[in-house]
C-alpha cells in the first residue's frame, strides 16, 4: 500500500472524478467525501475507482422521483441505478424539503451516498453492500460518530496508477509554444 | 471612536490594486516573529556538517514552548547550467525539510535520500514543509571572497540584492506525503496561515549566512572573517514563485476574505482614532522614513514596476512633507492621512501608506492576525432551498463589477488557465491559439457568474435552486461560489481573470503581500522575485529582550 497525506487523497479524487466527467463542484464534493473515507479507513481508493468507472452508467434523480421523496411516497426505482453523489449532492442542497425518513432505490455504489452525506450533520445513510446497487435508506439527524482517526490515506499502487489515469484527463499536453511561455522563471546568475 | 467604514471589496479586490500591495504587520513573517520573540523561542545549530566546498548537511534546532523542530538542511554540488528558478528545475544547490520534532541519525538519513529530489522525493507526516534554494552565484561568491579576504562584503551591493539564496518553491500542506495542514492546524506556534511555511524560510535564511561563513574559514581559516550582523540583519532570503500560486487565491475564497478583512478592519479602526498619540506619530514618521530607505534599494527589471517605484518614492516624499501637519491638527488624523493619499498617490503610495497606518497601531490592531485563518467547508453547503430568482439577484448585486466587461470581446476571454500534463502545474494559455481550451481551470469566476445569471434568468425565478443544480451540476461550483461571496466579500477578486490585459504577477503580489515579501521584482508578466524576512530579527536575536525593536 502507498500512504498519501489527506490532501494528496481529496486532490487525487477531486481530479480523477472530474477526469471521469463529473462536473467541477460535484468533484469536489467527491474529493473531501474520499477524505472522509480515507479518515474512517474505508477503501476510498478502490470506492473510487468503481464510481470513475461507472459514472457514465449512473442517472441524476429526475423530477417525479424528486416530487416523490418531497411527498414522502414509496420511491420507484429507474431503469439505470442512481448515482449516488447527485442523489446525496441534492439530499443536502434542501434536506428540509424532503421526508424525514426516505427509502431510496436502486442506488449505484451507494457507499458514495453515505460518505457524500456522512461529511454533514443532516442525513444518516443506512446502506447494505457498499459497493453493490442496491436500496438506501436515509433518515434526516446527525449519524452516530464514526472513528475518523486515520491521519493518511492508504492506496494499493495499481489503484492509484488508474486514479491517476482520470486525473489525467483534466491536464492539458504542452506546446511549445507554453513551454516557451511557461509559469516563469530564469536564471539564478541574473540579480544586481 | 466613530465608525469608519471598510474599504469595499469593489475597490480593494481590484487586480492593479491587489499588484500595489505592500506587507503589513499583519503579513504573516511578521506574525511569526511576533510570537516568536514574544515566546523566546531558541534556535541552535544542532548539526553542521559541510566540507571545504560546503557541500553537506545541517540541522536547526527551533524550541518553542510546546514543542521542537527542526530544520534540516543539504547543500549539494549543482552544475551552473541546471541551475534555474523554474519550478520545473531537477536539482537545486539545497534542499530542506521542516521536521516535527528532532529528527533522529535514521530520519537525517531518510531526508539524506529524498529532500534533494524535491518532488521526485517521497515523505512523512513528521515532514511539516519541504523547500529548495539556489545560490545567487555572483553575489555568493562576491561575498565568500570578501569573507575569506577578511573583508565584509559591499554593503551597496547587499543591499541592491538582498539576499545569499533564493527559494523556488516552498511545499506545505500534504504535497508529495508531507503532513497535512490538519497536523499542525490546531498548534498555536504553527496554526496561523503559512506559520510552518515561515519558519521555514526565516530558518533558511541563516543557513545561507552560515554557508558563506563556512566556505569562506575552510578557505582561510586563519584570515577569515564571518558576515557582519548588521549585514545578516539587513539580507533576507529570495523567492522566485510563478503562475503556480495565482489559483490558489480563487480556490480559497474564505481564506482570503478573512485575509483582507482582517487588513481592511485594521485600516478602518486606526481611522476611526480621534488623534494622534505623539508617540504613534513619532513611530509612523519613522516608519515612513524606513520605507523611503528600502524603496531607495528596491531594484526591477521591469519598467512597468521601474515606474510605479518612481512614482512610490515621490509618494513617499509628499506623504513625509504633509503627515507632521495632518497628525498634528486635523481631526480624525489617520482618516485624513488616507484621505489624503487615495486623493494624492498611486496605488503604490496609497497601498504603502495603508502598511504604514497600521504599522504604529499593533496595540490596536494585532489581535485581528487570529482571524486569518480559515476553515473553507463553511463555505461549502449550498443553499439549495433558495429560488432561482434569489440566486439571480444575488449574483446581479455581488458581480455588479463584472457588467462592465464585454465577454463577448474575444479580448475578454484571450486566456485559459489549466493543468499541464508535463508538470502537473497551473499554466495560462492562449484559448484563440492553443489546444486545450476545453480542459479550463474554473477560475474565469466573473464570466461564469455572469454567465449563471443568465441560465438562471430562463428558470421560473420561484424555482429551488437544488432541481435546476440537479439537471445542470455543470452551475455547481459557481453557484457556491456566488453564496459564499454573498457572505464573505473580500472572497473574490472583482476583475477579469482571463482577459487578454491579465497580468498574473498581480495575483501573486498580493499573496506575497500577504507573506510579508517585499522588493516585488517582475520578471514578466507571470513570475516574479521577491524578498522575505530582510530586516527581520535573526536567529540568535529572538529569544533577546526587544528583539523586534518597535514601539507598539
Amino acid at each position: 500500500m502507498i500512504d498519501l497525506s489527506l490532501n494528496e487523497a481529496e486532490t487525487l479524487a477531486a481530479k480523477a472524478a472530474r477526469g471521469a466527467g463529473f462536473s467541477w463542484g460535484l468533484a469536489d464534493e467527491i474529493g473531501r467525501a474520499a477524505r472522509g473515507m480515507a479518515m474512517r479507513r474505508q477503501a476510498w481508493g478502490e470506492a473510487l475507482l468503481a464510481l470513475a468507472r461507472s459514472a457514465d452508467a449512473l442517472a441524476p434523480p429526475d423530477v417525479a422521483r424528486i416530487a416523490r421523496w418531497r411527498r414522502g411516497e414509496r420511491d420507484i426505482a429507474g431503469t439505470r441505478p442512481l448515482c449516488p453523489v447527485r442523489t446525496a449532492a441534492l439530499l443536502l442542497d434542501d434536506a428540509p424539503s424532503f421526508a424525514g425518513k426516505l427509502r431510496i432505490a436502486h442506488v449505484g455504489l451507494p457507499i458514495w451516498l453515505d460518505a457524500m452525506l456522512s461529511r454533514s450533520a443532516v442525513w444518516t445513510a443506512d446502506v447494505g453492500e457498499p459497493l453493490a446497487t442496491g436500496d438506501v435508506i436515509v433518515r434526516r439527524g446527525a449519524s452516530a460518530a464514526r472513528p475518523a482517526g486515520a491521519r493518511r490515506a492508504a492506496v494499493a499502487p495499481q489503484t492509484l496508477a488508474a486514479l491517476n489515469g482520470y486525473a489525467a484527463r483534466t491536464y492539458v499536453p504542452e506546446s511549445e509554444r507554453s513551454r516557451a511561455r511557461g509559469a516563469g522563471g530564469g536564471r539564478v546568475d541574473d540579480d544586481q | 471612536m466613530s465608525a469608519v467604514a471598510l474599504r469595499p471589496p469593489e475597490l480593494v479586490m481590484r487586480l492593479a490594486r491587489l499588484g500595489a500591495s505592500h506587507p503589513t504587520r499583519l503579513s504573516f513573517l511578521r506574525l511569526l516573529m511576533r510570537r516568536a520573540a514574544q515566546e523566546r523561542w531558541r534556535v541552535r545549530r544542532a548539526r553542521f556538517e559541510l566540507d571545504d566546498e560546503g557541500y553537506g548537511r545541517a540541522v536547526y534546532a527551533v524550541a518553542t514552548p510546546a514543542r521542537a523542530y527542526s530544520l534540516v538542511a543539504f547543500s549539494t554540488p549543482l552544475e551552473d547550467e541546471r541551475r534555474t528558478d523554474r519550478v520545473i528545475a531537477q536539482a537545486w544547490d539545497t534542499s530542506y525539510a521542516l521536521y516535527d520534532g528532532t529528527p533522529d541519525a535514521d530520519e537525517v538519513a531518510r531526508l539524506q535520500a529524498n529532500a534533494p529530489l524535491q518532488e521526485a522525493g517521497r515523505f512523512t507526516q513528521r515532514d511539516l514543509v519541504l523547500a529548495r534554494a539556489n545560490k545567487s552565484v555572483r553575489l555568493f561568491q562576491a561575498v565568500v571572497d570578501a569573507l575569506a579576504r577578511g573583508e565584509q562584503p559591499d554593503a551597496e551591493q547587499l543591499a541592491n540584492v538582498g539576499y545569499l539564496m533564493r527559494t523556488t518553491a516552498v511545499y506545505g500542506n500534504g504535497k508529495f506525503g508531507i503532513a497535512d495542514r490538519d497536523e499542525i492546524a490546531s498548534r498555536p506556534e504553527l496554526g496561523g496561515p503559512f506559520q510552518a511555511e515561515m519558519l521555514t524560510v526565516w530558518l533558511i535564511r541563516s543557513f545561507t549566512f552560515d554557508l558563506a561563513d563556512h566556505i569562506a574559514s575552510r578557505r582561510n581559516p586563519t584570515g577569515a572573517v564571518r558576515l557582519a550582523r548588521p549585514l545578516r540583519r539587513m539580507l533576507g532570503v529570495g523567492n522566485a514563485t510563478g503562475l503556480g500560486m495565482a489559483p490558489f487565491l480563487v480556490r480559497h475564497p474564505v481564506l482570503i476574505h478573512n485575509w483582507f478583512c482582517a487588513r481592511e478592519t485594521a485600516l478602518a479602526r486606526v481611522r476611526a482614532l480621534p488623534r494622534a498619540a505623539e508617540r504613534q506619530a513619532a513611530a509612523f514618521l519613522r516608519a515612513l522614513d524606513e520605507m523611503r530607505g528600502r524603496v531607495a534599494h528596491w531594484r526591477t527589471v521591469d519598467p512597468r514596476q521601474a515606474a510605479a517605484i518612481l512614482g512610490l518614492s515621490a509618494d513617499l516624499g509628499a506623504l513625509a512633507r504633509e503627515a507632521p501637519a495632518i497628525l498634528r491638527g486635523a481631526p480624525l488624523p489617520w482618516d485624513a492621512l488616507y484621505r489624503f493619499a487615495e486623493e494624492r498617490l498611486s496605488l503604490e503610495g496609497q497601498e504603502a501608506c495603508v502598511a504604514l497606518l497600521l504599522e504604529p497601531h499593533g496595540a490596536l490592531v494585532d489581535d485581528l492576525a487570529e482571524t486569518m485563518t480559515a476553515d473553507e467547508s463553511l463555505g461549502h453547503p449550498i443553499d439549495g432551498g433558495m429560488t432561482c430568482g434569489a440566486l439571480r439577484a444575488l449574483i446581479e448585486t455581488r458581480y455588479a463589477w463584472a457588467r462592465r466587461i464585454d465577454f463577448a470581446q474575444p479580448a475578454a476571454v484571450a486566456r485559459f488557465w489549466y493543468v499541464s500534463a508535463d508538470k502537473l502545474e497551473p499554466r495560462l494559455g492562449e484559448r484563440f491559439e492553443e489546444d486545450g481550451a476545453e480542459l479550463e481551470q474554473p477560475l474565469a469566476t466573473a464570466r461564469d457568474a455572469l454567465a449563471l445569471s443568465a441560465a438562471l434568468r430562463r428558470e421560473p425565478a420561484e424555482a429551488r435552486l437544488a432541481e435546476f443544480l440537479v439537471r445542470h451540476p455543470e452551475w455547481r461550483h459557481v453557484a457556491r461560489r456566488a453564496q459564499v461571496v454573498a457572505k464573505f466579500p473580500y472572497a473574490e477578486i472583482c476583475d477579469n481573470l482571463i482577459g487578454a490585459d491579465l497580468r498574473p504577477v498581480d495575483l501573486l503580489r498580493a499573496k506575497l503581500a500577504f507573506f510579508g515579501a517585499r522588493n516585488f521584482d517582475p520578471r514578466s508578466d507571470r513570475w516574479l522575485r521577491i524578498a522575505l524576512f530582510a530586516g527581520e530579527p535573526l536567529i540568535e536575536e529572538i529569544d533577546a529582550e526587544g528583539a523586534l525593536g518597535e514601539a507598539a
